[in-house]
């Protein structure tokens, strides 16, 4: 019973251990505030103007949300078509691979020059950020089919559009679920960078951008604080709902 | 126990004439069948019993329409195998269980009627027989389960009852407990019998134990490799309905015995004794 209670309360150890000797190394080496500040100092500076951070949180959030969910769906489109035909696949692999290593702050600025500024760019940047691994973990997840549950259809003349529907969809959602993963962060990175080159008058881009101009680093941690929590609620929240959809696979009964 | 001559039935329900497959390999064409003839009466089970390599599971293949072969005929039910899959005639019990991992013990029963639906001339088992199917493999208790849940005996269990299930005439069944361990599969073999006794199905069954298919069979024919074809046809002449106390009885070994010798005599040990 409490070994089980150890378990799920060493994740929190970790943060909380992490916080804590971030606090000792502060105090003890006197590092001033202006270098790196104290992380209660940082917690305390967001509840004195918890309004401020909501607001601009709330706008990272939904871009970031908004770039996730084009991606995911564009990307497992093309994860269908590719799954089924290989010569698409190979002609179209190497585009995925350039799209992927090229750094997307360097075309953010291109993006930006497209289709203007405001909300249209921050989501076009979040959405090619979190493109690449839907793309190919979903294809990969498509092929992962048993084949002898594929045999099986055909021994009943299944169409393609069933063996996709009631065999390859299912089989896809565990490497869908971590290429989610993945996509949680390059979906704030995306919506930080977007809202950085396209002139955002709000988000926590937004924020960081005016904190490092005008030398305010307590407002600059602050918001990497709530970057860090929103992506963490993030990560949090899609391992529930694996754990609720993906019951049957074995990734889910690693536990105790 | 009788050598067959020239089978002639006008109630076969699977024929094969002459049928002929060439697998193109990268360095070598390999033959993996020459000139198979194979008839299969209605409601009768047949089994193919041969070494590995000896192209039982293509010829099994060919019959269902999996694969396509190159020379002679198959006619089944008077049409041409993949008529007949698109008819949904064949429940296929593969060696592997695989079941559908996200979906129930019952939901994996339906998979195969549930599929291409509306096509078949044959229904599928209704919601009462299907459940009378999963209690007689003792699996009632388990309909909810999901296969993660169950046993490797088990899940060949609901793997055999979704072949059944599909309500299809023939049964085509590729080594289904091969990959058990020997006392699950001696059970299985009488529950398979089972189920064969309530539908009145014609089960094809590849397999390579001599005595799965003595005891299992109407008739056995045994296979040989390189070119893989028809060895001899043997008929099993033991009284149904066969339980496990046959298995002690001086016909059984006689048929056992006969079988043995004809794998021995057709099958050439890949290194000479010396």
């Amino acid at each position: 019973m409490s070994r089980r209670i150890l378990w799920w309360l060493a994740p929190i150890f970790g943060v909380v251990g992490f916080l804590t000797l971030w606090e000792v190394l502060v105090v003890v080496f006197d590092v001033r505030p202006f270098i790196i500040p104290r992380p209660t100092k940082i917690v305390a500076s967001i509840g004195d103007d918890p309004s401020f951070y909501w607001r601009h949180a709330r706008a990272t959030i939904w871009e970031a949300a908004v770039g996730f969910l084009i991606a995911f769906v564009v990307g497992l489109a093309t994860a269908a078509v590719l799954a089924h035909v290989r010569f698409v696949e190979r002609a179209v692999s190497p585009l995925l691979i350039i799209l992927q290593v090229t750094p997307i702050i360097a075309y953010a600025p291109a993006i930006v020059l497209w289709v203007g500024f405001g909300f249209k760019p921050i989501v076009v940047i979040t959405a090619i950020a979190c493109y690449v691994p839907f793309v190919i973990n979903a294809t990969i997840g498509f092929r992962s089919v048993d084949p002898t549950l594929i045999e099986l259809a055909r021994s009943v003349d299944a169409s393609k559009i069933e063996v996709f529907r009631r065999l390859r969809l299912p089989s896809a959602l565990p490497s869908v679920f971590s290429a989610a993963r993945i996509a949680v962060g390059l979906a704030l990175i995306g919506a930080v960078l977007g809202e950085w080159f396209g002139g955002s008058k709000v988000g926590l881009g937004n924020a960081v951008k005016t904190a490092q101009g005008q030398g305010l680093t307590l407002q600059l941690w602050s918001s990497i604080f709530v970057l860090a929590l929103i992506g963490g609620i993030a990560i949090i929240l899609i391992g529930v709902v694996e754990r609720l959809v993906l019951h049957w696979h074995s990734s889910q009964r690693d536990l105790e | 126990m009788k050598i067959e001559g020239t089978f002639v039935d006008d109630d076969s329900l699977v024929v094969a004439e002459g049928v002929g497959r060439v697998f193109h390999g990268r360095r070598r064409d390999i033959e993996a069948l020459r000139d198979v003839d194979l008839r299969v009466g209605r409601g009768e089970f047949v089994s193919l019993l041969g070494p590995s390599g000896c192209g039982k599971s293509t010829l099994l293949r060919i019959i269902g329409g999996l694969v396509p072969y190159d020379s002679g005929r198959v006619l089944v039910h008077g049409t041409s195998p993949a008529t007949a899959r698109a008819a949904k005639m064949f429940g296929l019990v593969p060696q592997s269980p695989a079941l559908m991992p996200w979906k129930t013990v019952t939901d994996n029963v339906r998979f195969l009627s549930a599929l291409h639906r509306g096509r078949s001339q044959y229904p599928p088992l209704s919601s009462t027989e299907v459940d009378e199917l999963l209690d007689a493999v003792g699996l009632s208790a388990f309909v909810n389960a999901y296969p993660h849940e169950l046993s490797g005996g088990m899940q060949q269990r609901v793997s055999l009852v979704r072949g059944f299930a599909l309500g299809a005439p023939i049964l085509l069944m590729d080594e289904p407990f091969a990959a058990l361990d020997e006392i699950t599969r001696s059970d299985m073999r009488y529950l398979l019998l089972q189920l064969w006794n309530r539908t009145k199905a014609t089960v094809l069954f590849v397999t390579h134990s001599v005595t799965e298919a003595a005891i299992l069979s109407d008739r056995v024919m045994v296979m040989a490799p390189r070119p893989g074809r028809i060895a001899a046809a043997r008929t099993v002449e033991l009284p149904r309905p066969r339980t496990v106390e046959l298995e002690d009885d001086p016909r059984f070994f006689e048929v056992v015995r006969q079988l043995r010798a004809d794998l021995r005599e057709f099958h050439a040990p890949p290194i000479e004794p010396r």
